[in-house]
């Protein structure tokens, strides 16, 4: 019981995390991005390579890993999503596609197609009502609360994230106002793209690093988005949560069944409420 | 072309127009000189893919709906004739008319909820039901279906038709995709093949003019899914094995390239497409390592140069070197 419910808490931080990026880009510049799996399997990739090859510890190969996503994102937003705004969703979605497919190629290329397991870095766990939980879980879910409050912050007080959130409501009076929409839903996609790659790296240790990582969980992302309503922030966050415990739940009684119970969550949500794109 | 450059646009119009009239033929000699070239086993598979990619461009080309899991309407037909084969009959021809009343009630079932989303809603919801598919698929009814390992699929002979030959199987699947191209063809030139792209343009402006919108895009949707069963069925009848890979939603990307690179909503764009996709996947491994980095570049310069693909690209060009002898005479011909 405790254990399924930690283990829901870490899967709902860790798609917390990744979704917000989707969330935003859909939200700023309605564009569904497939290129945010990229993104996130590279996080998961330059941790590897930081740890062997720096031989840094796991806190600064993380943080090297955030970074270095930073210029690729740059790189995409400029030379792809940017000349996507206001055309059919249909051309997005294969445009990122295609970035995505270039991109898994070029991992391959670098590091080969061999899934590569990491151990836990924390290691110890903590016993808690007689159930012993990894504290590694635990910290994770710790972050993700803690990016939360983070972005609450940074939305609701400073001016380039009241300025995202106005975009979010309606882009052509935020440009009215002599603001350059643009430049701030570039800074989004950035964070969003940097929160990607720390969900990677985040995930890296419980699942194994391959090229294809970042297919499946953005599947699932994309249901996170839908059920917490498009470009909203507080709505990703209840909705990777609850989708989290719905994966932990539906796992403890059929394995197999977990990724597919959050299609289903979906697609009822879908029915009970069209989205209008 | 070249002819039209020279100035005589008459000579040219006269080859288009014979071509245009025995196109069904023209389409089974390239295809028969395919199979030619490459080996007679490809060309099949290239045929049965551009079944589907006619039946998925009915949705995409013509009413303007991307989905994102059409592989589901695939896996149906491609189970449900592998099914049939085992638990029922192991007459082939009972089989594919199963699969396709299989795809066809698949699409009355879903075809309520899904038609009634756009955009990105209807790309994802595809996407939803094809991994809620894959999973009964290749988990919850993995007794029949053999999940993971697949099941085979043999078919007896009827009368002298005996599908265990490869030519038998090719003249079939040549046979189902002229059908198929003439019942598309027909379909489309119709009133409801305007009311479809009608309302790939506007929706409200076609319920205002009194049609049932929905009723439309059901029948669409609902031709599309049977189709692509039948597809699915017939790459069933060429392999005689089924796996989960056929109803996988990963794979679903594979026909809209297709779709993409031929060029969506016409007849001659989604062959073009279909075979070209199959050629690129296919052979490009063998000559090229990073195919998967090519493939993306490819689609790159697909969405922002040639958006209207291989096919709008050619029939632009005419068009351009055309124009001063449409500015005479007749107006410009409708694309089929």
């Amino acid at each position: 019981m405790i254990s399924t419910l930690a283990y829901g808490l870490t899967v709902g931080g860790i798609l917390y995390i990744i979704s917000i990026g989707l969330s935003l880009t859909f939200g700023t510049m309605r564009i569904v991005n497939f290129a945010h799996a990229l993104v996130y399997t590279l996080g998961a990739y330059v941790l590897v390579t930081s740890l062997q090859k720096l031989g840094v510890g796991f806190v600064l190969a993380g943080l090297i890993a955030v970074l270095a996503v930073i210029p690729v994102s740059y790189l995409i937003e400029r030379c792809v999503i940017r000349r996507l705004y206001g055309q059919s969703v249909d051309y997005a979605i294969i445009a990122t596609y295609a970035v995505l497919l270039i991109g898994v190629d070029a991992i391959k290329w670098i590091w080969g197609a061999i899934p590569i397991p990491l151990s836990d870095p924390v290691g110890t766990s903590v016993t808690i009502l007689g159930v012993e939980l990894p504290v590694y879980r635990l910290i994770i879910i710790a972050i993700s609360l803690l990016i939360f409050v983070a972005l609450e912050a940074f939305f609701s007080r400073t001016v380039v994230g009241k300025i995202i959130v106005a975009g979010l409501e309606d882009k052509d009076a935020v440009a009215s106002l002599g603001i350059s929409v643009d430049k701030y839903f570039a800074v989004a996609f950035t964070l969003g793209s940097c929160l990607a790659a720390l969900g990677g790296v985040l995930y890296a240790p419980i699942t194994a690093v391959n090229p294809y990582m970042g297919f499946q969980v953005l599947l699932i992302c994309f249901a996170v988005v839908v059920v917490g309503g498009l470009g909203s922030i507080r709505g990703t966050f209840l909705a990777a949560f609850a989708l989290g415990m719905v994966m932990s739940v539906t796992g403890r009684f059929w394995g197999p069944a977990a990724d597919t119970m959050v299609f289903v969550v979906m697609g009822l949500i879908l029915i009970l409420k069209p989205l209008e794109v | 072309m070249s002819l039209a450059i020279t100035g005589r646009p008459s000579l040219f119009d006269a080859v288009v127009g014979f071509l245009r009239k025995f196109d069904v033929f023209v389409i089974a000699a390239l295809f028969l000189l395919l199979s030619l070239l490459i080996s007679t086993d490809r060309t099949i598979e290239f045929m049965i893919f551009c079944i589907f990619v006619l039946a998925y461009d009915l949705l995409y080309g013509h009413m303007g709906r991307l989905s994102f899991g059409h592989m589901l309407y695939l896996g149906t037909g491609a189970y449900a004739f592998a099914l049939t084969g085992e638990l029922i009959s192991g007459n082939p021809f009972l089989a594919l008319l199963i699969a396709i009343a299989a795809g066809a009630l698949l699409g009355l079932i879903l075809g309520p909820i899904i038609v009634r989303t756009t955009g990105a809603c209807f790309a994802l919801i595809n996407l939803a039901f094809n991994q809620l598919g894959f999973f009964l698929a290749l988990v919850a009814f993995s007794p029949w279906t053999g999940g993971e390992d697949g099941m085979s699929a043999y078919f007896r002979k009827v009368w002298l038709i005996d599908f265990s030959k490869k030519t038998t199987v090719f003249c079939f699947a040549l046979l189902s995709l002229l059908l198929v191209i003439y019942l598309l063809r027909r379909l489309t030139n119709s009133l409801f093949g305007l009311l479809l792209r009608g309302i790939k343009e506007n929706e409200t402006r076609v319920q205002f003019l009194g049609y049932n919108t929905f009723a439309v895009k059901m029948v669409a949707f609902i031709i599309s899914t049977s189709l692509s069963a039948f597809a699915g069925a017939l790459f069933i009848l060429n392999y005689s094995y089924v796996t989960a890979s056929f109803i996988d939603p990963l794979r679903s990307v594979e026909v809209i390239f297709a779709s993409l690179i031929g060029g969506a909503g016409s007849v001659y764009g989604a062959l073009v497409g279909g075979v070209g996709y199959k050629l690129i996947s296919n052979y490009l491994p063998n000559y090229i390592q990073r195919w998967e980095m090519f493939l993306g570049v490819v689609l790159l310069l697909l969405v922002f140069k040639f958006r209207t693909g291989v096919w709008g690209y050619i029939l632009a060009r005419r068009q351009r070197l055309e124009a001063p002898a449409a500015l005479e005479s007749k107006p410009p011909e409708v694309s089929r």
